[in-house]
């Protein structure tokens, strides 16, 4: 079946993933109690999420991580779920330019290595994401967070199509969650798998009394929702894209 | 808590358990707050039944421990918030306020808590009834499309809220994410009629109230604690008018109060009923004959009352514009025969002249004060101040031209029923009238007040109104109508 899609797609095929260069910033965590300040170096980003069609040919060409041989430790069973039925009934474009998700932390890390590239670290995605759209259906990106979490965004939409940054780089809110190198890093645990060690500062009263500013609430859910992650999860709203070091 | 070690692991014997639970209220009287936590043993295994507000799952009562298992699952859905206004709620089970979990004190509840795939945000929950770090919120995180387990002894009996606890707790709280849990006392709930499930809270939307379409949460007005929205059961109007809760007369109700929250107290008040009975705080301790009860953010209370009469109950927040102009307002039908000995229903309706002078007539009629002396006057004089009299008195429900309203105030205009009378309507003027008549034909049931006016007013005004209205060439004297006051 996968070979009949990468057939299928081979007409199409994925445009190679244009990065732009993300200028070197000092990251202020959003928890105060989460270290000072780093200092993060400038780095080149896809400007677009991984959508399906780049990844089908990373597991056609790496079977490891096909749905059908990848290891239960490195994924649960809902990765890759959404393309058999999908798939299947012909070739899709929509689907095809829409962002891969049900994908786990490994896999997007190893597609992330098979190209040469890394997953950004969450100082990385935050600097990225602080730059404001260019777009002029949105003043800022926190409506378009808003929009998102309202639900008010088309569902099936394709990479590219939410907004642009003053980087030129697309979509960082308002399409699905993205994967970070270090998304557990804000369980201050190097564990993510021992749920004795979920975050304290993200319960009732200590969430709002660690942050930097309590009414900056669409930050505190992105880092509530990486709290809720752990490395072989997979998620209908939860992609990726790639970064390099300059 | 009660000392569960009091409680039989292996019992079978009935006579037996009500002995013990005897034993077991005896113990309560010297130990009131929560003792040691020796529990009993757990025998059994039931799936909890969940209910959407306003119902509420059935009754337990005597029963051993037992283990209880609750499936609950966190659905993320646009619905109606209001007419023409949707929002988009995060909710315990697909509905605001979530479902509602009953349970019986030394039961083991084994918690599964499901995020659905399609969600878009974490969450977890915080029960209020649970013992334990962060009332199961530390062990309960999950990302979408996945579910987690926690167990705990429901140790204290009593009402209590649960809600989501993930960061922003208030935005997750704010979007409607709570619900209620009764943990029922050993002995259970003394029976009633009807149980309800109400549970109010506020919405701050980024439009004013009733601003239509899809409304987005609103940090700032959160913050300052300004809802748009103050709800009874999730929406305005959730259990008001064609959805009200309905009971019988001389039926019992137990009202299973929540406050959400996320910010303000609620003054909980039944329009048209005195609670007999209230659970303060959702605990042990019980006022009786209340009105309003306070129920705090992320608390609850018990109410008990009987409804004797029919009627229409209104359940408010009694900080009283949320109820009328933000919709904190549900409203129990009842249905059945009257008791007039409690309530008679209106017995009387009368036009109020707040003027010391009108009551004095009304009440005292022919016994007013001696009037003064006042020369009579020619139909010139009596037109022009007939004239200003019934501008003054009469025209608001005659109309200028005497026309009247048709079918609510008489005519005046060529009216056979004032033309037919022999005191030339006086009698009207001065005593009032009430009851149903035909004028020109047409039936009118409406109460006219005796207008406070002395006897050489009413001339004026009758001469204005046979002359001006009825073509009639009258003077009527002041002397007639002092003699017609009199009979």
């Amino acid at each position: 079946m996968i070979r009949l899609l990468v057939l299928l797609l081979a007409a199409t095929p994925a445009p190679a993933q244009d990065m732009k260069v993300v200028p070197a910033a000092v990251f202020k965590p959003f928890f105060k109690g989460d270290s000072t300040a780093t200092a993060v170096k400038a780095f080149t980003m896809d400007t677009k999420a991984v959508t399906n069609a780049a990844f089908l040919k990373f597991v056609s060409n790496n079977p490891q991580w096909s749905a059908q041989n990848i290891q239960r430790l490195f994924a649960e069973a809902e990765y890759l779920s959404h393309w058999t039925s999908a798939f299947t009934e012909g070739l899709d474009h929509q689907l095809a330019n829409q962002p891969v998700v049900n994908v786990s932390w490994f896999a997007a890390r190893a597609y992330c290595q098979s190209q040469g590239k890394r997953l950004p670290s969450m100082a990385e995605w935050e600097t990225a994401a602080l730059s404001a759209p260019v777009d002029s259906r949105y003043q800022n990106t926190n409506d378009i967070i808003l929009d998102w979490y309202s639900r008010k965004m088309p569902e099936g939409a394709t990479v590219g199509s939410v907004y642009r940054n003053q980087d030129g780089i697309y979509d960082l809110f308002g399409l699905v969650w993205e994967w970070t190198e270090d998304f557990d890093r804000v369980n201050f645990s190097d564990d993510s798998r021992n749920s004795a060690e979920l975050p304290a500062g993200l319960f009732c009263g200590s969430a709002s009394i660690d942050a930097a500013d309590a009414a900056d609430y669409a930050t505190f859910v992105r880092y509530a929702f990486r709290a809720s992650l752990k490395g072989n999860y997979t998620g209908r709203k939860l992609g990726f894209r790639c970064v390099k070091s300059l | 808590m009660k000392n569960l070690s009091y409680f039989p692991s292996t019992l079978r014997n009935f006579a037996g358990l009500l002995v013990l639970i005897f034993l077991t209220a005896a113990c309560r009287q010297e130990q009131s707050t929560q003792g040691d936590a020796t529990l009993g043993a757990v025998e059994g295994e039931v799936t909890a039944q969940l209910t959407d507000a306003p119902e509420v799952p059935p009754h337990i009562g005597l029963r051993h421990n037992t283990k209880v298992i609750v499936q609950l699952e966190v659905i993320e859905k646009t619905m109606r918030l209001s007419d023409g206004v949707d929002y988009t709620f995060w909710t315990f089970g697909g509905k605001v306020p979530g479902k509602f979990i009953r349970v019986r004190q030394g039961d083991l509840v084994e918690f599964h808590l499901h995020n659905h795939p399609d969600n878009m945000l974490p969450h977890n929950i915080d029960l209020h009834a649970v013992t334990g770090p962060g009332g199961g919120a530390e062990a309960s995180l999950i990302a979408p499309g996945k579910s987690t387990q926690f167990s705990f002894r429901a140790l204290n009996q009593g009402l209590y809220v649960y809600h989501c606890a993930t960061a922003p707790v208030g935005m997750h709280i704010a979007n409607g994410m709570y619900g209620l849990i009764l943990v029922e006392p050993l002995e259970g709930l003394p029976p009633v009629d009807h149980e309800f499930y109400v549970m109010q809270s506020e919405f701050y939307t980024s439009g004013k109230n009733g601003e239509k379409g899809h409304q987005d949460f609103d940090m700032q007005k959160a913050l300052d604690e300004n809802p748009a929205y103050v709800v009874m059961n999730g929406s305005v109007g959730a259990n008001a008018g064609a959805n009200a809760m309905t009971v019988k007369v001389g039926e019992t109700v137990r009202l299973f109060l929540g406050n959400g929250g996320p910010n303000l107290v609620s003054s909980f008040h039944v329009i048209g009923e005195i609670f007999d009975k209230v659970w303060v705080e959702g605990g042990s301790l019980i006022n009786t004959d209340v009105q309003t009860t306070l129920i705090p953010a992320g608390g609850s209370a018990i109410a008990e009352f009987k409804c004797e009469v029919p009627g229409t109950l209104h359940l408010v927040d009694h900080s009283i514009f949320r109820a009328f102009n933000k919709g904190a307002l549900a409203q129990i039908k009842v249905t059945g025969e009257d008791n007039h000995d409690i309530y008679s229903g209106k017995q009387k309706e009368e036009v109020y002249l707040p003027e010391g002078a009108s009551i004095q007539t009304i009440n005292s009629g022919k016994s007013a004060k001696p009037a003064e002396i006042i020369p009579e006057k020619s139909t010139e004089e009596r037109m022009a101040a007939g004239k200003t009299l019934y501008s003054h008195n009469c025209m608001a429900c005659h109309m200028e031209q005497g026309t009247g309203i048709a079918g609510t105030f008489p005519p005046l205009v060529n009216s056979d029923f004032l033309l037919a009378r022999k005191d030339k309507g006086a009698g009207i003027v001065l005593h009032g009238l009430q009851g149903e008549i035909t004028v020109n034909g047409v039936k009118y049931n409406n109460i006219m007040p005796a207008v406070s006016l002395n006897d050489d007013e009413v001339a004026s005004i009758l001469t204005f109104v046979h002359n001006q209205f009825n073509r009639q060439n009258t003077l009527i004297k002041a002397s007639d109508v002092g003699q017609w006051r009199e009979k």
